[in-house]
C-alpha cells in the first residue's frame, strides 16, 4: 500500500478516518443497544457515515440517494413502527443455547477472515491500481444514462419489486380478522 | 377320417365352452342334454374313425395330423398333433361310448341338483381331456391330457363343495396324481434330451439306440411307470381312489372305473417300445399289478360302503391290466380294459340306482332285500357281478383269463404272477357276491322298509315306472347287454381279432403267448376259483351257514387298509407340516419381519432423527446459513 | 479530465465493508428481538453496498453504483415487508421474541 501524502490528501485522510470509525462504531452500537429506538438512531448515524464514504469514492448520486431514501424514508418508517410497538427492551445477549452463541461468534469471525483472505488472494495485486475517472463519474447524469441504457432491465425490475413490496405492506398491515385472545407459548 | 377324429376330440370341449358361456341362460336339463349330445357326436365320429382305420391295410394304420406347430427349435418341433391308429381308435370308442352312456345316465341322476350345469361342464371337460390323452400324437399332448384329466378328476370329486370330506378327497387325489405327473415329466425331459423329439414315431424309432444306456432307459421307464401308478391307483399310490368315491356316482363310474384310471394302462401299452428296453421295470409293473390286485381284493372284503367295494374292485382289476401289460401281453390288457369299462360302469351305475332309491344311503349294512323292490336293478347288478368274477359266457371270463394264461407262459416269475391272479379271482368272487347278497338278498332291512316301501306307498317315489328315471334305467340296460356280449369279441386262442387289431401298434411278446394247454388249464382254474368264491359268499351271507372268521388282527389291518394312509401321514405329511410350522414361527418373523418391518421401522427412526433439525428457531436456521456460507467460501477459494 | 483517487486506496474501504458485514451477521445471529435483527440485516446490506461502490470506483465502471442503488431499493422493500410482519405479530399479542416464534417446527 502506498500512502500518497499530499496536502489535499491529508484532509481526505482525516475525513476518511473519522467517517470509517463512525461507521464501525455505529454498526457495533446497532447490534449491541438494548433499546431498539437507540439502535435505529445508531443506524441512521451509520447511514450518514456511509454517505460520506460514498462521496469520497466519487459516488455522489448514491450518497444522496442513501441519505434521502434510506435515512430519510426507510429509517423513518422503522422509527414509526418502533414507536408504535412501544420498543420493548430485551436483554440482548440472554437466551438461546450457549452453543448457538459460540457458533454465531465463530461464524461471524470466520466470515470476516474469509472475506479478507478471499479478496487478498484473488485480487491482491490488482487492488493497488485504481482507474482514473472523469469528474462526471458517479454524477446523476451518468447514473441516469446508465439506468436508461445499459441497465434498463434492472431499473424496471427494481420498480416492480418496490411495487410488490408496497402491496405486501398494505396487505400485511390491514386489519384482518383478529383471532381473539390468542397467545402462543 | 382325420376330420372325424378332430371332431371327436373337440366336440366335448365345445359343449363345455357353450355350457360355460350360456351360464344361467341354459336350463339345467338343457346343459345335460347338450353334454350328452356332444359325447354322442364324439362316439359317432370315433366309429367313423374306427371304420376308416379298419379299411386301411394293416401296415398303413397310423395316421398323424398336425394342426398347429407350437414349438420349433432347430430340429425339435412340437405341436397340436393327433394320432389315429388301432390303439387310439379302440380307446376313443371305449371313452366316448361308455362316456356318452354315463353322461346320459347323469341327466337322471343329477336331476334336481342346483349345480347341474357346472357338473355337465366338468364332465365334458373330462371327456375332452381323456380323448386328448388317447389321441395325442406326441408325448407333450399326452402329458397335457394327463394333467387335464387329473384336473377334471379333482373338480368332479370335490363337486359337492359344501362337504369338507369331498374337498379333502379331491385334494388327496390331485396331490398323489401330481407326484405321478412329476415323474412322468422327468421321463419326458430325459427322452427329449436323448432323442431330440417328442413325437411318438420319432421317439420310438430312435428308442433302440438308447438300449445301451441302461441307466437312461430304466429311469425313463420308471418315470413313466410312476405316472401310470399314480393315475391308475396302484401300489404304492393307491390310497386316493377309495376316497374319491366322495364324488357323485356317475363320476365314479366314468372316471374311476372306466376311463381315467385306465389311462395308466394305456400309457404303458402306448410306450411299450420304451418299456421293452427296460425289462426289469416291466417286471416291476407286473409285480405291482399283482400285489395291488391281492391287496385290493382283501380290503374289499371288509368294506361297508357300496361304492368303496366297487372302487377296490376297480383297483384290483386294473392290477390285472398292469399285470398283462407288464408281461408283454398288451392286447390282452387292452381287451380287459374294454370289458372292465363295461361291467364296472354297469356296477357303479346300478349301485347309483340303489343309492338314488334310498335317498343317498351308501352303507350296505343298512340295505337288504332289495331284490324284490328293485328287480331290474338286481338283474343288472347280477350281470355285472358275474362279468366281474369272470364266469362264462360273460365278458370278464374272456379277458381276464387270457391275461392269466399269458402269465403262465412267462417263466418262473410268470408263475408267481399267475398264482396271485388266481387267488385274486377267488377273492373277487368272494367280495363281489358278498356285496350282492348283502344288498339285494334276504328280507328288507328296517332302513329299506322306512325309506323305500313307505315312500312308494305314499307316492313319493318318481312318477316313472319303477326304479329310476328313464335315462338311468336305459343306459344301465345297454351296459348290461354289453357286459354279456362284450367279451365275445375275442376268445383266445381260437378267435383273436383284438390281438390282430393291435398287432401293428402293440404286438404281444412271444413269452406272453400261451399254449393251448396252458389256456385251458388257466381258464378252468379261474372258473373254478371264481365259482368257489361265489359259493362261499352265498353260504356266509345268504344262507348263513358259515360264519365270518373272527381274526381280530386281520380284521383291523383290513379295515385300516393295511395302514397305508397312516404310514403316508407319518412319513410325508407330518415332516412337511413340521417344516411349515418352523417357517411360520421362526423363519418368517426373522426374514420377512426383519427385512420389511425392519425397513419401515428404520425409515421412521431416520425420519424422526432428521426432523430434530427442524427446531423452528430462526436463529438456528440463520446460523446454519452462515456456516454454510463459510464452508462454501472456503471451497470456492481452494478450488478456484 | 481524469482524476486519481484521493485518500486511501480501495482496499481500505473493503476492510471497512468486511467489518460491517461481520458485525451485521453477529447481530442477526445473536439478538432476540426481531426489530434488532432487521436493523442488523440493514447493516449487512450497507456493508455490501460499500464494497460495491468501492469496486465501482476501482474499475471505473458505473455498473457497481447501479447495483448499489438496486440493493437499496430491495432493502427498502424487505424492510416494508418485515415491519409489516412484526406489526401483525404484535397485533396478535405474541411475544416479539424470535426464540418463541417457533410453531413451524418439524
Amino acid at each position: 500500500m502506498i500512502l500518497a501524502f499530499s496536502a489535499g490528501n491529508t484532509l481526505v485522510w482525516i475525513v476518511w478516518i473519522v467517517a470509517a470509525f463512525a461507521c464501525l462504531g455505529s454498526g457495533i452500537a446497532v447490534v449491541s443497544f438494548t433499546n431498539p429506538f437507540f439502535s435505529a438512531l445508531a443506524l441512521i448515524g451509520n447511514l450518514g457515515a456511509l454517505a460520506v464514504l460514498y462521496l469520497l469514492l466519487s459516488a455522489e448520486f448514491v450518497a444522496a440517494a442513501q441519505v434521502l431514501v434510506y435515512a430519510g424514508a426507510v429509517m423513518v418508517m422503522f422509527l414509526f413502527v418502533i414507536a408504535y410497538l412501544g420498543g420493548r427492551a430485551d436483554a440482548p445477549w440472554a437466551g438461546g443455547p450457549t452453543w448457538q452463541q459460540v457458533g454465531a461468534v465463530g461464524a461471524a469471525g470466520a466470515i470476516l477472515v474469509e472475506i479478507v483472505v478471499a479478496i487478498g488472494l484473488k485480487a491482491g495485486g490488482r487492488l493497488s491500481h485504481q482507474q482514473d475517472v472523469l469528474s462526471s463519474f458517479g454524477s446523476p447524469r451518468q447514473i441516469g444514462r446508465l439506468f436508461l441504457t445499459d441497465h434498463l432491465l434492472a431499473f424496471e425490475i427494481t420498480s416492480v419489486v418496490l411495487l410488490i413490496a408496497a402491496i405486501g405492506g398494505v396487505i400485511l398491515g390491514s386489519h384482518s380478522r383478529k383471532l381473539a385472545g390468542e397467545k402462543v407459548q | 377320417m382325420i376330420v372325424a377324429a378332430w371332431i371327436c376330440l373337440l366336440s366335448p370341449l365345445a359343449a363345455a365352452l357353450l355350457i360355460t358361456l350360456f351360464g344361467n341362460g341354459i336350463s339345467r336339463r338343457g346343459a345335460g342334454y347338450l353334454a350328452t349330445f356332444a359325447t354322442l357326436v364324439s362316439f359317432v365320429c370315433a366309429c367313423i374313425a374306427f371304420f376308416a382305420v379298419w379299411g386301411d391295410a394293416p401296415d398303413d394304420r397310423s395316421h398323424y395330423s398336425t394342426v398347429w406347430t407350437w414349438l420349433e427349435s432347430g430340429s425339435f418341433s412340437a405341436g397340436l398333433r393327433i394320432l389315429v391308429d388301432p390303439l387310439s381308435t379302440m380307446m376313443m370308442l371305449v371313452v366316448s361310448g361308455v362316456g356318452s352312456l354315463i353322461v346320459a345316465y347323469s341327466v337322471g341322476y343329477m336331476d334336481g341338483d342346483d349345480e347341474e350345469r357346472r357338473y355337465f361342464a366338468y364332465m365334458s371337460i373330462f371327456v375332452f381331456s381323456m380323448l386328448l390323452l388317447v389321441q395325442g400324437g406326441n408325448l407333450l399332448l399326452l402329458l397335457a391330457g394327463w394333467g387335464l384329466v387329473g384336473l377334471s378328476s379333482y373338480l368332479l370329486i370335490g363337486f359337492w363343495q359344501e362337504r369338507p370330506s369331498a374337498i379333502a378327497a379331491a385334494k388327496k387325489a390331485f396331490v398323489m396324481n401330481a407326484f405321478g405327473d412329476a415323474t412322468m415329466a422327468l421321463a419326458l425331459f430325459l427322452l427329449i434330451q436323448h432323442t431330440g423329439s417328442v413325437n411318438f414315431d420319432s421317439v420310438f424309432a430312435r428308442a433302440p439306440d438308447l438300449a445301451s444306456n441302461h441307466w437312461l432307459v430304466n429311469l425313463v421307464a420308471l418315470g413313466l411307470l410312476g405316472g401310470a401308478v399314480a393315475k391308475s391307483a396302484q401300489l404304492p399310490l393307491q390310497t386316493w381312489l377309495p376316497d374319491a368315491m366322495e364324488g357323485p356316482t356317475p363320476v365314479s363310474a366314468l372316471i374311476h372305473a372306466a376311463t381315467m384310471v385306465t389311462a395308466g394302462v394305456y400309457l404303458i401299452v402306448r410306450t411299450h417300445p420304451l418299456f421293452e428296453l427296460a425289462p426289469k421295470v416291466e417286471d416291476l409293473a407286473a409285480g405291482l399289478g399283482a400285489a395291488t390286485l391281492l391287496l385290493a381284493g382283501l380290503i374289499a372284503l371288509v368294506q361297508t360302503d357300496i361304492k368303496r367295494v366297487i372302487a377296490y374292485s376297480t383297483m384290483s382289476q386294473i392290477g390285472y391290466m398292469f399285470l398283462g401289460a407288464g408281461i408283454g401281453a398288451d392286447a390282452n390288457g387292452m381287451f380287459h380294459l374294454m370289458t372292465h369299462a363295461f361291467f364296472k360302469a354297469l356296477l357303479f351305475m346300478a349301485a347309483g340306482i340303489v343309492i338314488h332309491a334310498l335317498a343317498g344311503e351308501q352303507d350296505i349294512r343298512k340295505m337288504g332285500g332289495l331284490r324284490g323292490l328293485l328287480p331290474r336293478t338286481y338283474l343288472a347288478f347280477l350281470v355285472g357281478a358275474l362279468a366281474l368274477v369272470g364266469l362264462p359266457p360273460f365278458a370278464g371270463f374272456f379277458s381276464k383269463d387270457s391275461i392269466l394264461a399269458a402269465a403262465m407262459h412267462d417263466g418262473w416269475y410268470g408263475y408267481v404272477l399267475w398264482a396271485a391272479g388266481l387267488v385274486g379271482t377267488f377273492l373277487t368272487g368272494l367280495y363281489t357276491f358278498r356285496m350282492l347278497f348283502v344288498v339285494f338278498g334276504g328280507e328288507p332291512s328296517a332302513f329299506v322298509r322306512e325309506h323305500l316301501i313307505r315312500a312308494r306307498r305314499h307316492g313319493h317315489e318318481h312318477a316313472h315306472r319303477g326304479e329310476g328315471p328313464f335315462s338311468m334305467t336305459s343306459t344301465v340296460a345297454i351296459l348290461a347287454v354289453l357286459s354279456v356280449i362284450g367279451g365275445w369279441i375275442q376268445f383266445a386262442p381260437l378267435w383273436t381279432p383284438i390281438t390282430h387289431w393291435l398287432d401293428v401298434v402293440a404286438p404281444t411278446l412271444p413269452q406272453a403267448e400261451p399254449t393251448n394247454w396252458q389256456e385251458a388249464i388257466s381258464s378252468a382254474l379261474a372258473f373254478g376259483l371264481g365259482l368257489a368264491g361265489l359259493v362261499i359268499a352265498w353260504l356266509v351271507y345268504s344262507r348263513r351257514r358259515l360264519a365270518v372268521p373272527r381274526l381280530a388282527f386281520a380284521q383291523r389291518a383290513l379295515e385300516h387298509k393295511f395302514y397305508f394312509d397312516e404310514a403316508y401321514d407319518l412319513v410325508f405329511y407330518r415332516p412337511a407340516a413340521a417344516v411349515a410350522r418352523l417357517y411360520v414361527r421362526i423363519v418368517e418373523p426373522l426374514a420377512v419381519g426383519g427385512s420389511i418391518t425392519g425397513l419401515a421401522r428404520g425409515t421412521r427412526d431416520v425420519a424422526r432423527g432428521v426432523s430434530e433439525a427442524q427446531t423452528g428457531l430462526l436463529r438456528t436456521y440463520a446460523l446454519a446459513i452462515a456456516s454454510g456460507l463459510v464452508v462454501l467460501v472456503v471451497v470456492f477459494i481452494s478450488v478456484k | 479530465m481524469t482524476l486519481g483517487i484521493l485518500g486511501p486506496e480501495v482496499s481500505w474501504y473493503l476492510a471497512v465493508s468486511a467489518f460491517l458485514f461481520a458485525t451485521g451477521a453477529l447481530g442477526v445471529l445473536l439478538r432476540r428481538s426481531p426489530l434488532i435483527v432487521l436493523l442488523s440485516l440493514e447493516i449487512m446490506l450497507n456493508g455490501a453496498n460499500l464494497a460495491l461502490i468501492a469496486f465501482a470506483r476501482h474499475q471505473g465502471n458505473g455498473a457497481g453504483q447501479i447495483f448499489a442503488l438496486a440493493v437499496m431499493a430491495v432493502a427498502a422493500s424487505e424492510v416494508v415487508v418485515g415491519l409489516g410482519l412484526i406489526v401483525a405479530i404484535s397485533r396478535r399479542n405474541l411475544d416479539l421474541d424470535v426464540d418463541k416464534l417457533r410453531t413451524l417446527r418439524g
